[in-house]
C-alpha cells in the first residue's frame, strides 16, 4: 500500500510542477510575525499598550519634528537573547525654535489640566520635563534641513532596550502599565485591525 | 520501582499528541519497559483506536475514580505486547468529571508497578490540560512547523515552567516537511527551536504511513521501514537516555527514495 501511493504521489507530483510552491519564501514572513506575536504574548504588551505607546512617542516627537504620522512604525527586533524596539518615522521637516517652544508650552498648560482633573498621564508631562531639559535649540535651527534626512532612518527611542523575560518577570514598565489597563482589554481586537 | 510520569501535551488540537503518545509508548514497551498510557481526553477519546483497542474497554479512568471498579480492572493490554496497557478516557462524561487531585492519585499508583506512565494530554490550556499534568514530572511538548501551533506551544512552555512539579520538558517537532523546508516555505527545526527555546526530543517527519496505521490501528513504530516510526523509535531510545543523532532528513537513503530524488531532479530540469 504505501509503496503504491508513494509511487503515485511522486509521479502525481511530477505533473503538478507548481505544487505548494505559492508565490515565494514565507518562512521568514511566518518567523518574522511569530517572533512579534510571542513578544506580545510574553510580556502581555497588548496591541492596545503597544498603540498607546506609539500615541505618546508622536506626541513626543512632533513637537520638534513634522512627519509623517500614518508611516511611523513601532516594531520589536531580535537580537540574540535581547530585544530592541525600533521606531522608524519618516520626517518631513525639523521644527524651528519658536514652533519647538510653542508646542512644549502647549503640552505643559495640558499636562497641568491633567494633574488637576487627575495625574493619570505622568508618562508624558515626565516626558515633556524630560525633552525641556535637553532642548537643545541651536542644533535644530541649524540643522532645519539636513536632520530630515539624517534621521529619516531607524532610531531607537527613548525606552530602548529591554531584557527579554520569559514569562517570570516583566519589566517594570510594562507592569504599571498592564495593571492600568488591563480593564480595557475588551477592545484589544479593534486595536489591533487599527494597527 | 518508581517510574516515570510523563505528559504529552501541546496547547493546539492536531498536531499528533496522541499518535505521538500510542508511538513512544509503544516503542517503550518494545524495549520491555512496562507502560501504562492514560487518555485524559475525556469525551474525546481517541487512542484506543490508535492502537486498535477500542473494542475492549469495559471500564475508563472515571469508573476507576468513582469506584466501579478497580485501577487494575480497567487497564486494557495491547494486543501484541503484554508490557503495555491502556487506561482509557470516557467517552460519555466530560473533563469535569475529573479532578487534579485524583489523577495526580492514579499515577501516583501507576508509576509504582510500572517503568513509565505517559499521559495523552487534552488540547487547550482548561481543565483537562490541567488534570492531565497534575501527576506528572516530565513533560513532551508536541508541536509543527506551523505559527499557530508554536504559538500555542509556547503558551505550554509558559504554563508548564510555572509548575513545580514539571522537572523538565522537551519539544517534539511532528509533520516536518523537508521539501518545504529547502524551499524556504515551512520553518526550520532550527527556527522553530531558537525561537521557543526548549531542548528538542525529536523530530518526526510527515509521513502518509500515520495515515495507514492509524486505520489498522497499529502505531507506525512497529513498521521497520517508516521514517516516522524510526524517529519515534529514535524518541524513546532518547526518553531512556541514549544519544542518538536527529535523522537527516535532507538525505532519505533507500530504493524509493532514491526514485524520487530521479523525479526531483527530472522536474527541476523541466
Amino acid at each position: 500500500m504505501g509503496l503504491f501511493s508513494d509511487i503515485y504521489n511522486t509521479v502525481a507530483r511530477f505533473f503538478r510542477p507548481q505544487e505548494e510552491q505559492g508565490e515565494g519564501p514565507s518562512k521568514a514572513v511566518a518567523a518574522n510575525r511569530l517572533k512579534l506575536v510571542l513578544m506580545q504574548d510574553r510580556t502581555n504588551l497588548t496591541p492596545k499598550i503597544l498603540e498607546q505607546m506609539r500615541g505618546e512617542l508622536i506626541d513626543l516627537l512632533s513637537k520638534y519634528l513634522e512627519m509623517d504620522k500614518e508611516l511611523l512604525e513601532l516594531n520589536f527586533e531580535q537580537e540574540g537573547d535581547q530585544v530592541a524596539l525600533m521606531l522608524s518615522i519618516p520626517v518631513i521637516r525639523a521644527k524651528d525654535e519658536d514652533e519647538i517652544e510653542e508646542a512644549i508650552n502647549a503640552s505643559k498648560s495640558e499636562d497641568e489640566e491633567n494633574e488637576e482633573s487627575e495625574g493619570d498621564n505622568e508618562d508624558s508631562s515626565e516626558n515633556a520635563e524630560d525633552s525641556e531639559g535637553s532642548e537643545n535649540p541651536e542644533e535644530i535651527e541649524n540643522s532645519e534641513t539636513a536632520t530630515p534626512q539624517g534621521e529619516s532612518g531607524e532610531e531607537e527611542t527613548p525606552k530602548p532596550k529591554k531584557k527579554r523575560s520569559k514569562k517570570v518577570s516583566q519589566p517594570e514598565e510594562i507592569e504599571n502599565h498592564t495593571s492600568e489597563k488591563d480593564i480595557q482589554q475588551e477592545n484589544l481586537v479593534e486595536n489591533m485591525q487599527g494597527e | 520501582m518508581t517510574g516515570r510520569v510523563i505528559v504529552i501535551t501541546s496547547g493546539k488540537g492536531g498536531v499528533g499528541k496522541t499518535t505521538t503518545s500510542a508511538n513512544i509508548g509503544t516503542a517503550l514497551a518494545k524495549e520491555g519497559y512496562k507502560v501504562v498510557l492514560i487518555d485524559t481526553d475525556l469525551g474525546l477519546r481517541n487512542l484506543d483506536l490508535l492502537l486498535g483497542l477500542e473494542n475492549r474497554i469495559v471500564y475508563t479512568i472515571v469508573d476507576v475514580i468513582e469506584e466501579r471498579c478497580k485501577l487494575k480492572q480497567a487497564l486494557v493490554k495491547d494486543k501484541k505486547n503484554p508490557n503495555l496497557s491502556l487506561l482509557a478516557a470516557a467517552q460519555t462524561r466530560d473533563k469535569s468529571a475529573v479532578n487534579a487531585e485524583q489523577l495526580k492519585d492514579i499515577c501516583d499508583k501507576l508509576k509504582e508497578k510500572n517503568d513509565f506512565v505517559l499521559i495523552d494530554c487534552p488540547a487547550g490550556i482548561e481543565q483537562g490540560f490541567q488534570n492531565a499534568v497534575a501527576g506528572a514530572s516530565e513533560a513532551i511538548v508536541v508541536t509543527t512547523p506551523e505559527m499557530s501551533a508554536i504559538r500555542d506551544a509556547d503558551r505550554i512552555i509558559g504554563l508548564l515552567e510555572a509548575k513545580e512539579e514539571i522537572k523538565s520538558y522537551k519539544l517534539l517537532l511532528n509533520r516536518v516537511r523537508p521539501n518545504l523546508i529547502k524551499s524556504n516555505d515551512m520553518m526550520s527545526v532550527d527556527d522553530v527551536v531558537e525561537i521557543l527555546s526548549c531542548p528538542l526530543i525529536g523530530i518526526i517527519p510527515e509521513d502518509t504511513g500515520i495515515i495507514t496505521s492509524t486505520n489498522k490501528g497499529e502505531p507506525i513504530v512497529n513498521d521497520e521501514n517508516s521514517m516516522a516510526g524510526k524517529a519515534y523509535r529514535n524518541v524513546a531510545q532518547r526518553i531512556l537516555g541514549e544519544e542518538v543523532p536527529f535523522l537527516d532528513l535532507d538525505e532519505p537513503k533507500g530504493f524509493m527514495a532514491k526514485i524520487k530524488n530521479v523525479f526531483a531532479k527530472l522536474k527541476a530540469k523541466v
